[in-house]
């Protein structure tokens, strides 16, 4: 089909601050999307312009090759849960799935009865005095239940402890197994990506700094650690990432598509989080100059 | 049927995790040939992980030589004629495709590395001794 | 979308109900018990001549009975009321509390557009919040059906003998209600949806509505048509002003009375001309002499001996209608901009 999601130069402006900013990706389709950044980089924004709740200060976005929001057709094939899974407190749990029953052509009811009874929740029970992680699991099961191609769910698990942390990513990987819909998850957690998630974005400060397949990312992130060295007298193929030195020793985590060959370097792999996290670090020194000097657009 | 386990600390990336139990699973008898590894769903269940991990894990054991896929039906490890276990096997297997890639790689074309082998099987067995 | 609208309007619905339910209770208790006291006054089917007396006896006999008057009082406080609480209770939070709780995120992410949304939202109310308030307006109607007619009739000289055009009782009969309840509505919705917040939706609501309600009954209400103007005899004056400033060169005030004529017409000015035609309001001298003090008729013979006229400007009866037309077509034409606005508004992507 192509890109689930495709961006190019967009933007979000709110009075003097940019929450996105040259924002271009083409995200496959079949992947579970880690969308992941500090709190502030820029997530909620470009889901929410994702699902048409918000509209662009400046470029385009495209979903499921249509418009977000772009009329019933389009919402129904986009499922979405907010941050903090909101619900409609006084409403009940069956009231919910009746909203998404009579919202929703495409509305699997079954699916629906099935998940809330696996999840041990009361039909009958109001939804405002239901727990965190049952509010989650709830929102999730609304969005699932209208059998969407995409999900988007803005930092689900956030505000959920470990175990219903766990049922949560267990509920949406088993809707992944069974009907193959595509998931865009953001989070500033980076414990659980590595586990879960086949395709990566990192945000940071409003900007795309890293997009791509997280084995392809993998195999081409090394740690190069060795004697003490001038990041610069790297080949051009190889760019820094992070570095840190000691009076005697440089250790560095490099991206580059060649193998290393200089054998004064002993070459490890990058764990997903430790990749993440070097991004992460590095966006903070993130001048013009420096960029430059790497030859990297980042 | 087997169950996976996942060490989140190891640095081992999830699917090669899974394809390394399975060849212990082979090697402790746990798994035989003819049994069905667990489907994608039922990992998945248990794991809370990415579906295309599993396939991934699958596809893998399976240019391994060790399993094979049968659509609609679930991934099986395949049976061997003679019993060894399927690991050595596969050791093997990898060992015959270095092999012929580097004999490829000399300019031998398929009927002289026929010829090779038919040659050298025939020493072999003739003499008794492996 | 209906069955949502209908699902989460439950609660507003039920308010409603119970509030209809009361009312009704209240005016079925009393009602019969008003008409019977009409019947007893003998005004159905009496002589012109007589009919203002036996109008008047029974208006005021019902005023010193003192709970009719109360219960009039309430009800037409009910009928005024009854839009700015549902523009507050019912409009102003429907944009602002999705907003606000963050269920917009589920709300608009269904397979239904925005508009389609706020369309089915904004009919199911705007229609619910007109059925209560005319309803209640058609109550109280009934009720104080005898009081109307007693007035028609040319009754006067209380408090409950307000005409069809006084602002009290234009406001809560006829069609007006249903303008004034969905444009309450309106206003409503769209405060919510600019502020985005609840309760400072809510207060603007208020603030907005009760400004047009006052304005519109001040100024805009009497330049609906214009005016027919015309001079009469002095029809009646207020007696307390010849007291005040004694006789001698002393200003009077004409009494707002029923224009002769023209019965249930609405009385919009009143002012003295002297012969002459222009406007005055100096008692001629030859009218000021001690035998003209407290014989008001005879001060009127004396006045208009000396061609002081009444000119008033008035709308007569037979405008009442076009006057409740015109000004429901407004109100209901202010609610639909304003629902334009909030389609136009949500549909801009609020963030």
């Amino acid at each position: 089909m192509g890109a689930v999601i495709q961006t190019s130069g967009l933007g979000k402006q709110y009075r003097r601050t940019w929450a996105l900013r040259d924002c271009a990706l083409a995200i496959p389709e079949g992947r579970v999307v880690g969308l992941v950044g500090p709190n502030g980089a820029g997530k909620t924004t470009l889901l929410r312009l994702a699902v048409g709740m918000l509209a662009p200060t400046c470029g385009t976005i495209s979903v499921l090759g249509e418009r977000p929001a772009g009329g019933p057709g389009q919402l129904a094939r986009v499922g979405f849960v907010a941050q903090d899974t909101p619900v409609y407190a006084r409403m009940r749990v069956a009231d919910h799935l009746r909203l998404g029953a009579w919202l929703n052509p495409a509305w699997d009811d079954e699916l629906a009865r099935h998940r809330i009874g696996q999840l041990g929740l009361d039909p009958r029970q109001r939804a405002g005095s239901l727990s965190g992680g049952q509010r989650a699991q709830l929102a999730l099961t609304l969005a699932l239940a209208k059998r969407p191609e995409l999900l988007l769910l803005d930092e689900p698990v956030a505000s959920l402890d470990p175990l219903a942390r766990r049922e949560f990513l267990r509920l949406l990987m088993e809707a992944v197994a069974e009907h193959g819909v595509s998931v865009v998850l953001s989070s500033h957690l980076v414990a659980d990506l590595e586990r879960v998630c086949d395709y990566l974005i990192v945000l940071v400060a409003s900007r795309v700094r890293v997009a791509g397949e997280v084995s392809a990312l993998l195999a081409a992130h090394h740690r190069l650690s060795g004697p003490r060295r001038d990041p610069g007298t790297l080949p051009a193929s190889q760019e820094v990432i992070e570095e840190s030195h000691t009076d005697k020793q440089s250790t560095l985590l490099v991206r580059t598509d060649e193998p290393v060959h200089d054998p004064s370097w002993t070459v490890r792999p990058v764990s997903l989080e430790d990749l993440v996290l070097a991004y992460m670090s590095r966006a903070g020194d993130d001048t013009p100059a420096r960029r430059q000097r790497l030859g990297v657009v980042s | 049927m087997i169950e996976f386990q996942l060490d989140d600390t190891s640095g081992v990336a999830t699917y090669l995790q899974l394809v390394q139990q399975v060849h212990q699973a082979l090697r402790m008898g746990m798994l035989e040939p003819g049994d069905q590894l667990p489907t994608a769903q039922q990992v998945v269940a248990k794991l809370a992980i990415n579906p295309n991990t599993v396939h991934k894990a699958y596809r893998e054991l399976e240019r391994e030589g060790l399993v094979r896929a049968r659509p609609g039906l679930g991934t099986f490890v395949t049976r061997s004629p003679s019993g060894t276990d399927p690991v050595t096997q596969a050791r093997f297997l990898a060992a015959m495709t270095d092999w012929l890639r580097s004999a490829r790689s000399a300019g031998l074309g398929p009927d002289d590395i026929e010829a090779i082998y038919r040659i050298a099987f025939r020493n072999c067995f003739a003499e008794g001794v492996a | 979308m209906i069955r949502l609208s209908l699902l989460q309007f439950r609660v507003q619905a039920v308010t409603a109900a119970a509030a209809l339910a009361g009312f009704a209770i209240l005016l079925a208790v009393t009602g019969p018990h008003l008409a019977s006291l009409y019947a007893a006054n003998g005004i159905s089917g009496c002589q012109p001549a007589s009919c203002e007396h036996l109008a008047s006896n029974f208006l005021q006999q019902l005023y010193a009975a003192g709970t009719y008057w109360v219960l009039y009082l309430l009800g037409v406080m009910l009928i005024l009321l009854t839009p700015a609480v549902i523009g507050l209770f019912w409009g102003a939070p429907l944009i602002a509390r999705e907003l606000e709780t963050g269920t917009s995120a589920l709300a608009w992410t269904q397979s239904i557009t925005r508009t389609r949304w706020l369309a089915v939202k904004l009919t199911v109310g705007g229609l619910a919040a007109m059925a209560v308030t005319e309803g209640l307006s058609l109550m109280q109607a009934w009720w104080a059906a005898p009081i109307g007619r007693a007035v028609g009739h040319g009754g006067n000289g209380t408090n409950l003998a307000m005409g069809r055009f006084s602002s009290l009782v234009f406001a809560t009969h006829g069609i007006t209600p249903l303008g004034y309840a969905m444009f309450a509505y309106a206003v409503g919705v769209t405060a919510g949806a600019l502020i985005r917040r609840t309760v400072p939706a809510m207060a603007v609501t208020l603030a907005i509505f009760a400004a047009v309600q006052i304005a519109m009954p001040l100024w805009i209400r009497p330049n609906l048509f214009p005016a027919r103007h015309t001079v009469i005899p002095v029809t009646s004056l207020d007696s307390i002003s010849l007291q005040q400033g004694g006789l001698n060169g002393s200003r009077f005030n004409l009494g707002t009375g029923n224009i002769p004529g023209q019965p249930g017409a609405w009385l919009l000015s009143s002012g003295a001309v002297n012969a002459a035609g222009q406007a005055t309001s100096t008692t001629p001298a030859a009218c000021t002499t001690q035998s003209m003090e407290n014989n008001t008729s005879a001060l009127m013979d004396c006045l208009a001996s000396h061609g002081t006229r009444e000119a008033i400007s008035y709308q007569p009866a037979s405008r009442y209608w076009a006057f409740q037309w015109t000004e429901t077509a407004i109100y209901l034409a202010l609610a639909l901009a304003l629902a334009g606005y909030c389609f136009l508004r949500l549909n801009r992507r609020l963030s």
